[in-house]
């Protein structure tokens, strides 16, 4: 492993602090940052970051006071897109950043990854479906890694957020020095319900074949320098990329009548109702949707227990769980068939199951003490 | 590996000689065994073909046991693939070779696990060469994928040979005689070889066993730490198949028809990966993955497992995995499986017979796999069992299980072969058609 230090040099200009111009999607949140980073991204001769070097990345420091929530990261940083591919029902594309901490969750329980010596990067994925450009945000992901057709690595991914990066399947792996490399990536069929046009899409697994380039050059790509005001409520925007991000839809183009809004430990709830429910849910009348998106960038927040009580008065209409499901107009959401809803009913929401998805820096304190939220609609 | 490096233990020599294999991998374990005042040295025991049992798989009565009783399978094993030289069915001609290469080895050897076990199947494709269909009484269909995730490659050869001895010198010369060049085995002329009518396709090989594993864990897929314990029989460091969870041969035999007393085998090949598995978790995070999460709980497992006897006790805790996992925020491997794993009596349906390996097939590289062949009356008690593992109805009861994620070992394996054959009775054994007198 050639270990050695490189400088930032390239702009950071497609990193800005959401928050500082509101959620578009969301007209209650006011700017939390301040228009700051927009046009600071100069070359920097500050030899901050670190690529597989012993020296902690800016990726690994520990933030000295993290407030509750969703927290603008300590870093900024680049990723270095390598290629992308198409099979079956899915696109899939390939990139690597700088080997990150990250938490990982099991039930309500956290962990934190930390960056290991023999770390060269931290490998992303995304998979989404090429005809609707709908992130799949729930299904299994592994890696398998050659050089000249010799084993480096194969390992099963975890889904993960990141504030520039957005969702992707991501993880540390260590390579065996500077080269080319294949890397296939397969995703497994997903078991969760699928309604509307993509009833009986996305059940089989697939893969593809990507190469990937680990060179002088392609480190030069990626980059992390520390962000001064990591640590205030916000988060850094989503990057251009050349891939869709997992956006929850706005609640302008959610189909339905949207009922209500809530929040709880940053975590935005939209509640929308059908009038019918979607194809594939097997239960008749209207349908009942929550739709769980990340305060500021509104990515969707998949893998949750989330449980339903929907009264009218002292009468208990509907109580049981929302069931995880993929539409392509309400995208990933948790939704239930529900014999009739009305003007004014009360609907108490309760994650049984916080959001099973690993965090980068800036989300490993939201989304987990979760508080019931109750919704007029 | 260098086989004269006298640096090598004798338990990774044993493994490395096996899986090279051919005159070469003979040669040196001759030359170590007979400088090696540890190793027996004695000719094996004769074999006598009239005492032999009618069942291919009768190997229970055969084998060591430990002191619950429970099974050890041959240390050193090797699966042979072949595929037959001639296009449609072979001839008489054909199966008089077969079955003359095979009474070699009946002369040559004991059934014994110090001498040689050995079975002979056939696979689905084999079976198309024909124009008659199997019988009813056979089911064996094609092998299929199993899981959502997994896309191995189908082992579709005709001819699977097993050949499996705690003697790895045994073992490589008795593979010499039927597809190598060896002339006299054990003492006994070999005149016919099944590359006369065949050619192997695949050659796999692998050890199971306690201190088999950690003597060769220096292999891709085991993690630098050298996690694997001596007294583990497996990778994984645990013990697997106990008796009171495994079926019986009787069980597992085919009862009527022209193949009566056969059975069914499917064997897969899977790659482990093995660094989360020993460095990212706890013991009882592994017990609870491999066993359930209430054996964790209870403290039900120590070190490999050898205080659970003859039974891992899974039975307890099969009712409801759903909501246990709901629970736990993950499932074991054997509660999900043993779900499906019994009849209605509570008979268990499968005998595993898995071994471990460092082939990585289609490479001469050094990665840690499984062999895993699984002997059942029907494929489709095999395909319910494994079907069971992929705990779908688990990762839909909570998002804390997902595809491969705190669900059992799934992320710690990935299949890369698959195969589904017929081991028939002894009387069939050389190139049957679908419908023997």
């Amino acid at each position: 492993m050639d270990r050695r230090q490189f400088l930032a040099t390239g702009a950071l200009s497609a990193l800005a602090l959401a928050g500082c111009a509101g959620d578009p999607s969301d007209p209650t949140d006011t700017a939390t940052g301040d228009p700051g980073p927009g046009g600071e991204d100069t070359p920097t001769s500050a030899p901050t970051a670190t690529l597989a070097s012993t020296v902690p990345s800016p990726a690994d420091t520990a933030t000295p006071e993290r407030p509750d929530g969703i927290y603008v990261q300590t870093f900024r940083e680049r990723m270095s897109m390598q290629g992308s591919a198409e099979s079956g029902d899915y696109a899939f594309a390939l990139m690597f950043t700088v080997p990150h901490r990250f938490w990982t969750v099991t039930g309500n329980e956290f962990s934190t990854t930390r960056i290991a010596e023999a770390d060269s990067f931290h490998l992303m994925a995304a998979v989404w479906d090429p005809e609707t450009e709908t992130v799949l945000p729930e299904t299994g992901l592994s890696v398998e890694i050659t050089r000249d057709d010799a084993l480096v690595s194969q390992e099963v991914i975890y889904p993960m957020l990141s504030q520039p990066m957005g969702f992707h399947y991501g993880g540390n792996f260590g390579l065996d020095g500077d080269g080319s490399y294949t890397v296939t990536l397969s995703v497994g069929g997903t078991s969760i319900r699928r309604t509307g046009a993509f009833a009986g899409r996305f059940g089989d697994p697939a893969s593809v074949e990507i190469p990937l380039e680990f060179t002088e050059a392609t480190r030069e790509e990626v980059a992390t320098r520390p962000f001064d005001r990591g640590g205030e409520p916000g988060a850094l925007r989503p990057m251009d990329a050349a891939f869709p991000q997992a956006v929850a839809p706005a609640e302008s183009t959610l189909p339905g009548t949207v009922r209500g809004r809530a929040t709880s430990d940053d975590a935005r709830f939209v509640v929308t109702t059908l009038a019918e429910s979607p194809t594939g849910v097997e239960a008749p009348g209207p349908y009942l949707a929550v739709s769980v998106r990340t305060r500021y960038n509104g990515y969707v927040l998949p893998a949750m227990a989330l449980d339903a009580t929907l009264s009218r008065g002292d009468e208990t209409v509907f109580e049981g769980p929302l069931r995880r499901t993929l539409d392509p107009d309400l995208g990933y959401h948790y939704g239930a068939a529900v014999d009739d809803i009305e003007p004014g009913d009360e609907l108490t929401l309760s994650v049984a199951t916080v959001p099973q998805v690993a965090r980068h820096e800036g989300y490993e304190t939201a989304f987990r003490e979760m508080d019931d939220v109750t919704v007029s609609l | 590996m260098d086989l004269g490096d006298e640096t090598l233990s004798r338990r990774e020599f044993a493994k490395a000689a096996v899986a090279l294999g051919g005159a070469t991998g003979l040669s040196a374990c001759l030359d170590r065994l007979a400088t090696d005042p540890g190793t027996a040295t004695a000719a094996a025991p004769r074999g006598d073909p009239d005492t032999r049992p009618d069942r291919q798989h009768a190997w229970r009565e055969h084998v060591r046991r430990d002191d619950h009783g429970n099974s050890l399978l041959p240390r050193h094993q090797v699966l042979l693939y072949l595929t037959l030289d001639r296009d449609g069915p072979p001839t008489n001609a054909d199966r008089e070779t077969v079955a003359s290469a095979l009474a070699t080895l009946d002369r040559a050897y004991a059934w014994d696990h110090d001498a040689l076990l050995y079975s002979v199947a056939y696979s689905p494709a084999y079976f198309d060469r024909f124009d008659a269909d199997l019988p009813a009484s056979v089911n064996l269909p094609g092998p299929r994928r199993l899981s959502d995730f997994e896309e191995p490659t189908f082992d579709t050869q005709d001819v699977l040979v097993h050949l499996a001895s705690d003697r790895p010198d045994i073992l490589l010369e008795a593979e010499g005689a039927l597809v190598g060049d060896t002339s006299v085995a054990n003492g006994v002329a070999v005149d016919a070889r099944l590359t006369d009518v065949a050619t192997v396709d695949s050659r796999r090989t692998g050890f199971v066993g306690a201190g088999l594993p950690a003597a060769n864990q220096d292999a891709a897929g085991v993690p630098d730490s050298m996690p694997v314990p001596e007294a583990s029989p497996l990778f994984m460091g645990f013990e697997a198949g106990f008796r009171g969870n495994q079926a019986t041969e009787d069980y597992v035999t085919i009862d009527e028809g022209p193949f009566a007393g056969g059975t069914t085998k499917a064997v897969a090949n899977l790659r482990q990966r093995l660094a989360d598995w020993y460095d990212e978790q706890t013991f009882d995070e592994r017990v609870a993955e491999m066993f359930s999460p209430a054996h964790a709980e209870q403290g039900l497992v120590e070190g490999v497992g050898d205080n659970l006897g003859a039974d891992s006790g899974i039975d307890q805790f099969i009712q409801d995995v759903p909501a246990q996992a709901r629970e736990a925020g993950r499932v074991g491997h054997a509660q999900k499986a043993a779900r499906a794993n019994r009849d209605a009596e509570g008979n268990v349906r499968l005998l595993r017979r898995h071994f471990e390996s460092t082939d990585d097939i289609g490479s001469d590289q050094n990665v840690a796999s499984l062999h895993f062949p699984s002997l059942q009356r029907d494929i489709t008690a095999f395909e319910e069992v494994r079907r069971a593992m992929n705990g779908v109805d688990v990762t839909q009861a909570t998002p804390a299980v997902r595809q491969r994620v705190n669900n059992g070992i799934l992320e710690y394996i990935f299949v890369r072969r698959r195969g589904n054959f017929l081991v028939p009775p002894r009387r069939h054994r050389a190139l049957p058609s679908p419908r023997p007198e």
